[in-house]
């Protein structure tokens, strides 16, 4: 195995808020090697983004904190580093695009001047240069007239053309690593596959490894070589994305999945559903966090949190006490049966 | 953008006609006359007929109205008492400022792209208006008041020296201190220096401004000299007796000596009210997505928070001032009051007591013409400052 690009080492985020500490994320470890496309899976206030946010160090205090953990870039740890020095990595060597393209680009400034401020800052050229290198950027996602288009304001384009915007200015510095925070789910459905399909095949061409962070598992399938799948600040499953795809042995992997519209299945049954509701972040419950949803628990489930192990030799982690004994690809879904599920609201189905 | 600037002076036009109607009624409406007061003294009866009709107060409102209209916007070229003046190249001094500075805030605003256009343009705009006044030659016939005290015109110019030199220390005071305050709050949100703030802004902007007037006088000027001898600021006027045989350090010492104290006055309420606004728009920028990409970039955070937050944090502020100039043109009435300011706002005081319908009438003007003319000043702004902002 090639020395991974980023390794994360149990790393927990929490946030202060008056109601309570949430854990957002909740020691998880994970590697990732150059080149490699990752997506990481989850409902809203899985610690998706969270994780994303630790990794470019952008979680303010005092409110959130990273409590433990290390996160290894490239040999360094990124949470000991000097500010002025991770100031280098961002945008250099780890570049991030957001959710939101009509907001995520700031309003009284040309594209040309925010795309120039990150070349000139990363890269000794002048300003010609930066032009040159901006102008460049801007035509490698396909937007047209890129030379005019450098003096126009973000209002002037459209979602999808400031999200290639935001590609162009995450990529034009080279980085090592991509961090896509769900980059399609603001845009309409026509426009979500070509800026994927682009800014994959613009990161293969620089061999930029790629997290890309979504809740769209038809994104995942269609892209990635691996996946994490996150539920309440931990991980549940990883693997390759075909294993995670076609034998899920984590029961909320599998719910997800069976929760998914797909073109390939003959309308036999109902669309399952994963029965409750994710836990508050600030009561988690005793054991495992997925029990109160899971149809499968046993008693261990509600004592013990499983820890992300082995299962077999293809590389597949596991966070689930049956990840052993349960045979999830040959179970037949059935909704009509409605899954006993121990939903109990003490232990903080969130408010 | 011409075509928008147009149909707003249109506006503003037909908002001071229907300003001047209201007040003229509300003045014919409030009871007691301006010769009320001559009436009750038996030997002024002869002159009360001859003045009645040397001021037209026996002709219908509507011709009053009209009348007065009709002189307001009339440039004098013989007044009643003493305008000898005939319009000449010489008159066309300030115009020709005014029009220098319109050209060149568009010359600003289309050639100009740095940070501070914005601030560029109000500078130059204060500039020309000082320039302008100074060498105001045309006068309007605003009418004779009613006191005796010769012609309108020449009672509020001779006063807008006093206004404005107290407005804009005030404004500059509120500026230069309440900007970066508001700043420093919301980038040190909730820290103890936050808090005295905010506590100090909410004391300040409730307590009334003759409070705080009075209270800079007795600590800043009374006791300030009976405990330490020092006599540094004065409380009344705006020039010591012996002004005219100073040198000119002597001279600016005597001016800031008499200015510090009204201007703080007014600049202490202004700053309060500043320093929140300009907190409350510093962290809605601070928390946006945009300043997240910034830092996602590598910016350094000192860029961060002036290249990329303030610039779009002083954005609403600028209509505030904009609007605010408007308010300074009118001079601080109770100010003026009580440090003995000789400028228009204690004139104005004075007129309402005394029911001196053209000064009361041209001053209110001025102050609608002010405000009226600072709000399309503070929409172009806007749009200077704000790239999203479209004129149509």
């Amino acid at each position: 195995m090639p020395e991974p690009l980023l390794r994360v080492e149990d790393l927990r985020t929490y946030f202060a808020t008056e109601e309570g500490v949430v854990r957002a994320v909740d020691g998880i470890s994970f590697e990732m090697y150059p080149g490699e496309r990752r997506g990481v899976v989850g409902e809203s206030g899985s610690g998706k983004s969270v994780t994303a946010m630790s990794i470019m160090r952008l979680i303010e205090p005092p409110a959130g904190n990273i409590v433990t953990g290390q996160i290894v870039f490239q040999g360094t740890n990124l949470l000991e580093l000097p500010e002025d020095e991770m100031q280098r990595i961002r945008g250099g060597k780890i570049a991030m695009i957001f959710q939101d393209p009509m907001t995520a680009l700031n309003p009284v400034y040309t594209i040309g001047d925010q795309l120039m401020e990150t070349i000139m800052l990363h890269q000794k050229v002048g300003r010609a240069e930066a032009r040159e290198i901006a102008i460049k950027a801007l035509e490698d996602v396909q937007i047209p007239n890129a030379e005019q288009r450098l003096g126009d304001y973000p209002h002037q384009f459209s979602g999808g053309m400031r999200q290639r915007v935001m590609i162009a200015m995450g990529l034009s510095c080279n980085p090592d690593l991509l961090i896509a925070d769900e980059p399609t789910t603001a845009l309409d459905v026509t426009t979500q596959a070509q800026i994927m399909d682009l800014m994959l095949n613009l990161a293969e061409e620089r061999g930029t490894a790629v997290m890309l962070i979504t809740h769209d598992l038809g994104v995942v399938a269609g892209f990635c070589d691996t996946v994490q799948v996150m539920y309440a600040g931990g991980i549940v499953e990883s693997g390759t994305a075909d294993d995670i795809f076609h034998n899920p042995q984590h029961p909320y992997t599998w719910g997800l999945l069976a929760s998914m519209t797909r073109l390939d299945d003959a309308r036999k049954h109902r669309l399952h559903s994963i029965p409750g509701a994710p836990p508050s972040l600030i009561r988690l419950p005793e054991g495992c966090r997925f029990r109160p949803r899971c149809e499968f628990a046993v008693d261990v489930c509600r004592q013990i949190l499983p820890v992300l192990s082995p299962v077999g030799d293809d590389g597949r982690l596991v966070a689930c006490h049956r990840a052993e004994e349960l045979d999830l690809k040959t179970l037949e879904v059935d909704a009509a049966s409605s899954p006993q599920v121990d939903a109990d609201p003490a232990e903080g189905v969130s408010a | 953008m011409l075509a928008y600037i147009t149909r707003r002076v249109v506006y503003g036009v037909v908002t001071l006609l229907a300003l001047s109607v209201i007040v003229f009624a509300l003045l014919q409406m409030s009871g007691g006359g301006p010769l009320d007061r001559l009436k009750l003294n038996p030997r002024m009866q002869p002159y009360i007929q001859q003045l009645t009709k040397q001021w037209g107060l026996d002709q219908p409102v509507w011709k009053q109205y009209l009348t007065w209209l009709r002189n307001y916007v009339s440039p004098c070229v013989e007044r009643s008492q003493g305008c000898t003046e005939t319009i000449g190249l010489h008159n066309a001094i300030p115009f020709v400022v005014l029009a220098v500075a319109a050209v060149a805030t568009v010359l600003i605003v289309m050639k100009v792209r740095t940070y501070w256009r914005a601030g560029l343009i109000l500078g130059l705009w204060v500039v020309a208006l000082f320039v302008a006044i100074q060498n105001m030659t045309i006068a309007f016939d605003w009418g004779i008041s009613f006191q005796g005290a010769g012609p309108v015109w020449d009672m509020i110019f001779s006063r807008v020296g006093a206004t404005f030199r107290l407005g804009f220390a005030a404004l500059f005071l509120a500026l230069l201190i309440g900007i970066p305050l508001g700043i420093y709050q919301a980038i040190r949100q909730y820290s103890f220096f936050d808090q005295l703030g905010t506590t100090a802004a909410f004391v300040t902007f409730s307590t009334p401004i003759f409070v705080i007037a009075i209270a800079l006088q007795l600590l800043l000027a009374l006791y300030l000299e009976k405990w330490t001898g020092v006599k540094l600021f004065y409380v009344t006027g705006m020039n010591s007796p012996d002004y005219g045989d100073m040198n000119l350090l002597q001279r600016l010492a005597d001016i800031l000596q008499h200015l510090t104290l009204p201007a703080l006055s007014i600049a202490l309420i202004s700053l309060a009210g500043y320093s929140r606004f300009q907190r409350a728009s510093m962290l809605e920028v601070l928390h946006s997505d945009y300043l997240r990409t910034a830092k996602a970039k590598g910016l350094p955070r000192r860029k961060i928070v002036v290249k990329h937050a303030l610039r779009n944090a002083l954005i609403p502020i600028v209509t505030l001032v904009s609007l605010d100039i408007a308010f300074i043109v009118s001079g601080a009435i109770i100010t003026e009051s009580i440090f003995g300011w000789p400028g228009i706002g204690r004139l104005y005081i004075n007129a309402i007591q005394t029911v001196d319908y053209p000064v009361v009438m041209s001053i209110v003007m001025v102050i609608g013409i002010g405000i009226v003319v600072m709000n399309i000043v503070a929409d172009i702004l806007y749009g200077v400052m704000d790239p999203r902002v479209r004129y149509e």
